[in-house]
């Protein structure tokens, strides 16, 4: 069963350098343990667009769809069998990538 | 039933429609066709085969191989194989990844079999929102699969802290029923609260808040025959006849209080509530009771828990040692976070009885039998205002 493992951020910067090398073991454990699907980090949320396209014309908005403090600075798609073993593993990549995580199941 | 049919559907759903329905059968059948020779394989193969059609209708498994494995008849379960199915269904219900209050919930329905409304007045919550929270919480377990299993010896610490809590709240309910013409000590709640706590005793022989639980279960329940009276009415500790104490039960409950003594380990709170308990259950007469021990383990306790209700029950306490003047002033300081909860308005009636203040006490107890939930407490309470003159 695939899970969203969304990586939650406050804070204006991207990672460090010692955040990078814990981010590359943990994805480097994943791989090797079968969980790994994808994962990515995402530009600042100024740099997304957002398209409305449910009526006549496309309405396209600058910026993300969400202002807020807390935004989403990317995310691993992981393979798990259940939630504990996707909990385990996210909490790892919690410490991993120094940020809060929020662990969500796919349909 | 449920536990198993939750473990062969993982579908807390599915499984009680089915075990429902199945009731519903026999009860329509029996009559007519006789009682067949094995009542609980009956149930069981009937549930099952509605839980399939359900599924079936439903079309939720996809899956071939696994609708064949489900058409395939277990033999009857021998009894370990029903205490792990329980256990596994508590650990599920009460599964990290839900909050407290969900898990509280949850298990009192899954588990313990408490209605909606009994668990909403349990809570002061409304009925609605209790109905939704299990709801959204059986969904959760779905859809994020959330496994049906005892967890792994090294996360079982953890989850048995937050199974305890549940368990505590379950016992708890059944030693003092809520709901107006309930049976208020619903024995077959405390009963089953302290199976499953021994369960988990059984499972972590070696831990202080497991064995405190049971302790304090067992030092409780011991008072069960005293607690009532022949006229139905509410039999408080200072009045109950010791005599009718269960021995055995307190004989048991002294000896896991000691025992935690003498591990030496700093008492969580359950062993200090076993403590306390131990120390009422001690007192051949009420007028014996070491109320000194009393508050010094309630000290204890407050640093521990900060909720109000152990302040008011170590208020209660302090009025044996230093009178009820002193202790009214300390009830009284929880006011704004007790107002609803009717043993504030009981321990302020009683104090203000002692000091003489009887109209301000008839208020009191007014307000105590509006918010009581129990029959059998109500009639105390009346009869105490009543007495005022």
């Amino acid at each position: 069963m695939q899970y969203l493992v969304s990586v939650i951020d406050d804070t204006a910067g991207l990672a460090t350098p010692e955040e990078e090398a814990a981010i590359d073991v943990f994805n480097d454990r994943l791989k090797a343990e079968g969980h790994w699907v994808f994962a990515g980090g995402l530009a600042a949320p100024s740099s997304a667009t957002v398209i409305d396209n449910r009526g006549e014309e496309a309405m396209f908005t600058d910026g993300p769809f969400l202002e807020s403090k807390e935004y989403l600075a990317g995310f691993w798609i992981i393979e798990a069998a259940d939630l504990d073993v996707a909990l385990k593993l996210a909490s790892e990549g919690s410490k991993a990538c120094n940020r809060k995580i929020e662990v969500r199941p796919f349909l | 039933m449920v536990a198993s049919l939750t473990r062969r559907f993982a579908d807390l759903d599915i499984a009680e429609e089915a075990a429902a329905e199945a009731f519903a059968t026999a009860v329509e059948r029996w009559p007519a066709d006789g009682v067949p020779p094995n009542p609980g394989a009956w149930l069981t193969t009937t549930a099952n085969r509605k839980a399939i059609d359900r599924i079936r209708r439903e079309n939720k498994r996809g899956d071939k191989q696994q609708e064949a494995q489900l058409l395939y008849d277990d033999p009857p379960e021998p009894l370990g194989a029903i205490d792990d199915e329980r256990l596994r269904l508590i650990f599920t219900c009460c599964h990290p990844a839900l909050a407290m209050e969900t898990r509280v919930a949850l298990t009192l329905r899954m588990v313990a079999g408490l209605t909606v409304p009994e668990i909403a007045r349990a809570f002061l919550v409304q009925e609605t929102a209790m109905g939704r929270r299990i709801t959204r919480a059986k969904a959760k377990i779905k859809a994020a699969r959330i496994p049906y299993r005892v967890p792994s010896a090294e996360d079982l610490p953890v989850r048995v802290s937050g199974v305890l809590a549940v368990l505590f709240l379950v016992f708890n309910e059944g030693y003092l029923a809520t709901g107006p013409d309930t049976d208020p000590v619903r024995h077959d709640l405390t009963a089953e609260a302290i199976r499953l706590t021994r369960l988990i005793r059984a499972l972590m022989p070696d831990d202080g808040e497991v064995a405190g639980l049971l302790a304090l279960m067992l030092l409780t329940e011991a008072r069960r025959a005293a607690r009532v009276s022949a006229s139905g009415e509410l039999v408080r500790l200072d009045e109950q006849d010791r005599g009718a104490w269960d021995a055995a039960l307190i004989a048991e409950g002294h000896r896991l209080v000691r025992e935690r003594l003498a591990a030496r380990v700093a008492p969580g709170r359950y062993q200090i509530l076993a403590a306390i308990s131990a120390v009422h259950t001690s007192a051949r007469d009420v007028r014996d009771t070491d109320w000194s021990q009393v508050v010094a383990l309630y000290d204890q306790l407050v640093q521990l828990d900060p909720s109000p209700i152990i302040a008011l029950n170590r208020a209660i306490a302090v009025a044996e040692l230093d009178g009820p003047e002193v202790a009214l002033a300390a009830v009284d300081r929880l006011e704004h976070r007790l107002a609803g909860y009717h043993a504030y308005h009981v321990a302020r009636a009683d104090l203000l009885r002692r000091l003489g203040r009887s109209q301000k006490s008839r208020a009191a107890y007014d307000k105590a039998i509006e918010l009581a939930g129990n029959t059998a407490e109500t009639a105390y309470l009346t009869r105490r205002r009543d007495q005022l003159g």
